[in-house]
C-alpha cells in the first residue's frame, strides 16, 4: 500500500523529518554549538575592553549619551546575540542545500514527493530550536546575572525576536537560492553576516551611521530586533508601545519570505534546465 | 619501454636535484610554493571577493562601537582610529596562522595530496614559508585598499610615528607567525577538529596579547600570562611604534625580549613541525582526515 504524501499528516511527518536530521547535525558536532553560545559574549567583551580604553574613566558617561543606558554589557550582548542569531539562520538556511548539493543529495531531495515550501519550513524549524537555545543561553543568562529583576522582561524581547525571525527566514531562503546558483556558500553567508552587523546597529546605535545607511538599515529585520529587545530589556518598554517597530517587522514579514521563496524557486527552475544541481 | 625515452611534455621544466643545499635551490623551491599557492587562491575569485569585502566590514563593524565610548566631539580623532586600526592590523596579521599557514596544511589533507606535499623532494619549512609569503602578500593588499577605505570613508590619516621601528617590530611579527604557523601546521596532522580550535586560540589571542586593547585593561591574574606570550610584545612594540603609546618593558629591552623570543619561536616551530610529522609518518596518520 503506497503512504499518502499529503495531507496535514503526512505534511507533519515531512517536517519531523527534516527537523530531526537538521538537529542530528548540531548534536554531532557540539564544539560548534559551543562557539555559537560563546561568540556573542567574547565579541562583546571585546568591544567592551576596547571602549573602555578609548574612553578611559569617562567611558561609561559617554556611551550612555549617546546610547541612553549605562547598562553597557546587556546592551552589547543583545546585539552581539542577534547579529549571532542572524548568522546561524544565513548559514543554517543559506548552506543546507548546499551541503545537500556536495553530498550529491540534493535531486533526492528535490524528487522526493514534498512540496518545497515544507523542506524550506522544515529547516526553519531547526533554526527556531536553535535559535531559541541561543536565546536562553545568553540573552537570558546575562539578563538573570546583571539584571535579574527584569528576567520577566525576556518572554516579551523573546517574542520580539520570533516577529522577527520571520523575515529574517525569508532572506534565509533568498540566500539558499543565491548559494545553489553561485556555490561559495561560506563566502557569501560570511559577507552578508557581516554587512548585516555593520547596517543594524550590533554594537551602536544605528543613528549614528550616515543617513544614506540608515536606509538600508531600516530594510533590514534585525534592526527593529536589536532595537526592539534593548527597548524593552533596559528602557523598560512593552511590545505594544513598539507597534512601529512591530508593523514595520510584519510588513517585512511579508515581504522577504515572498521574494526568498520567489528567488528560490527561480534558481530551482532554471538549475532543473540546466543540470546545476549535480554540479559542484 | 626505457624511461628515458619518454619524452618531457612542452614547457615542463627539467628538474635537477644537484646541489640540494645550495640557496638557489632553496629560493626555487620557495618561488615554487609561492607561485602555486598564489596560483591556487587567485583560481577562485569568490574567495578573493570575499576577503576584499570581509576583511574591512570586520573594521567597519566593530569600530563605531568603540567611538561611543570616546569623549563627544572626539569620536573619530586620527589617535582613536590610528588605535582602532592597529588592532584590525593585528587581528589580521595573526589570522595568517590560523587560516593561512595552520590550514593549509590540513587542506591539503582533506585533499588527499598532503602525501605528495611530503614526498616532494623539497624542504618543508620552504614550503609553508611559500605559503606564507603568499598570505602576507594578498594581507599587505587588502590593508592596504582598506587603509584608503578608512581613509576615504572618516577622512583622517593613519598616523605612523616611527616606521623603522615599525617596520623592524612587523618583521618580528612575522617570524613569529612562522613559528607559531609551523607548530599549527604540524598540529593539523594530529588534531581533526582544528575550527574549533583555532577559533579558541583566535579569542584567547586577542583577549590576552593585548592586539584590541593594552594588556594594563586585562585583569592581573591574566595579565601575567600575557607577559608569557611573546605576540604581546610584539604588539606593544609596533603600537609603540606607531602612535607613542608606553611600552611593558623599556623600550630597549623590550626589543631585546621580542628578538630573542622571535627566533625562539622559529625554531620551536620547525623543531615541533618535524617531530610532528615524523610521528605522523610512524603512525600512519598523515592522510587520515
Amino acid at each position: 500500500m503506497q503512504r499518502t504524501t499529503t495531507g496535514v499528516k503526512a505534511t507533519a511527518a515531512v517536517l519531523t523529518a527534516i527537523f530531526w536530521k537538521g538537529l542530528k547535525y548540531y548534536l554531532r558536532y557540539p564544539g560548534s554549538f559551543l562557539l555559537v553560545i560563546v561568540t556573542p559574549f567574547l565579541f562583546a567583551l571585546l568591544v567592551l575592553g576596547m571602549g573602555q580604553f578609548v574612553g578611559s574613566e569617562d567611558a561609561a558617561s559617554n556611551f550612555a549619551l549617546r546610547t541612553g543606558t549605562t547598562n553597557i554589557l546587556v546592551y552589547e550582548i543583545l546585539g552581539s546575540a542577534v547579529w549571532m542569531i542572524s548568522w546561524v539562520v544565513v548559514e543554517d538556511l543559506g548552506v543546507a542545500l548546499r551541503d545537500e548539493q556536495m553530498k550529491g543529495t540534493l535531486e533526492q531531495n528535490f524528487m522526493a514527493p514534498v512540496n518545497r515550501i515544507t523542506l524550506l519550513v522544515g529547516l526553519s524549524l531547526t533554526c527556531i530550536v536553535i535559535i531559541s537555545t541561543v536565546f536562553f543561553a545568553v540573552v537570558g543568562a546575562t539578563v538573570a546575572l546583571i539584571m535579574p529583576m527584569e528576567l520577566v522582561r525576556l518572554m516579551e524581547a523573546f517574542l520580539m525576536l520570533l516577529i522577527g525571525l520571520i523575515p529574517l527566514l525569508g532572506i534565509g531562503f533568498l540566500l539558499a537560492g543565491f548559494v545553489v546558483r553561485f556555490k561559495e556558500p561560506y563566502i557569501i553567508t560570511q559577507m552578508v553576516s557581516l554587512l548585516f552587523a555593520t547596517l543594524t546597529g550590533t554594537y551602536y546605535p544605528v543613528t549614528i551611521l550616515p543617513v544614506w545607511v540608515q536606509f538600508f538599515s531600516y530594510m533590514l529585520p534585525q534592526t527593529y530586533v536589536i532595537d526592539g529587545m534593548r527597548q524593552i530589556v533596559l528602557a523598560n518598554r512593552t511590545l505594544v508601545e513598539l507597534y512601529g517597530s512591530i508593523i514595520a517587522l510584519i510588513v517585512l514579514s511579508f515581504v522577504f519570505p515572498t521574494l526568498g521563496y520567489a528567488a528560490f524557486k527561480h534558481f530551482e527552475t532554471k538549475g532543473s534546465a540546466t543540470g546545476e544541481f549535480s554540479k559542484y | 619501454m626505457r624511461l628515458s625515452s619518454i619524452s618531457r611534455p612542452r614547457g615542463a621544466q627539467q628538474v635537477s636535484f644537484r646541489n640540494t643545499s645550495s640557496v638557489s635551490r632553496i629560493l626555487l623551491e620557495f618561488r615554487a610554493a609561492f607561485v602555486k599557492d598564489l596560483r591556487s587562491y587567485i583560481r577562485y575569485p569568490a574567495w578573493v571577493a570575499g576577503d576584499l569585502v570581509s576583511t574591512p566590514l570586520w573594521f567597519f563593524l566593530f569600530a563605531p562601537g568603540v567611538v561611543i565610548f570616546s569623549p563627544t566631539g572626539e569620536g573619530s580623532s586620527a589617535q582613536t582610529t590610528s588605535f582602532l586600526y592597529l588592532g584590525f592590523l593585528f587581528v589580521v596579521l595573526f589570522s595568517t596562522i590560523l587560516w593561512g599557514i595552520g590550514q593549509s596544511v590540513r587542506n591539503e589533507q582533506m585533499a588527499g595530496t598532503l602525501e605528495q606535499f611530503l614526498l616532494a623532494p623539497a624542504n618543508r619549512m620552504t614550503l609553508i614559508i611559500g605559503r606564507w609569503a603568499r598570505v602576507f602578500l594578498t594581507d599587505g593588499i587588502i590593508m592596504g585598499y582598506t587603509t584608503l577605505l578608512i581613509s576615504m570613508v572618516q577622512g583622517l590619516p593613519i598616523v605612523l610615528l616611527d616606521p623603522p621601528l615599525f617596520l623592524f617590530s612587523l618583521m618580528l611579527f612575522e617570524l613569529g607567525v612562522i613559528g607559531l604557523g609551523l607548530l599549527f601546521a604540524g598540529l593539523t596532522m594530529r588534531i581533526k577538529s582544528y575550527n574549533t580550535i583555532s577559533n579558541l586560540v583566535f579569542f584567547g589571542y586577542i583577549i590576552l596579547t593585548g592586539a584590541l586593547f593594552p594588556i594594563a585593561i586585562v585583569p592581573l591574574p591574566f595579565r601575567y600570562v600575557s607577559m608569557m606570550i611573546p605576540f604581546t610584545y610584539f604588539i606593544d612594540l609596533m603600537r609603540h611604534a606607531a602612535i607613542d603609546t608606553a611600552t611593558i618593558l623599556p623600550e630597549t629591552l623590550e626589543v631585546a625580549t621580542a628578538m630573542l623570543l622571535a627566533v625562539v619561536m622559529v625554531l620551536v616551530g620547525s623543531f615541533s613541525f618535524k617531530r610532528i610529522e615524523r610521528q605522523a609518518r610512524v603512525l600512519g596518520s598523515v592522510a587520515a582526515s
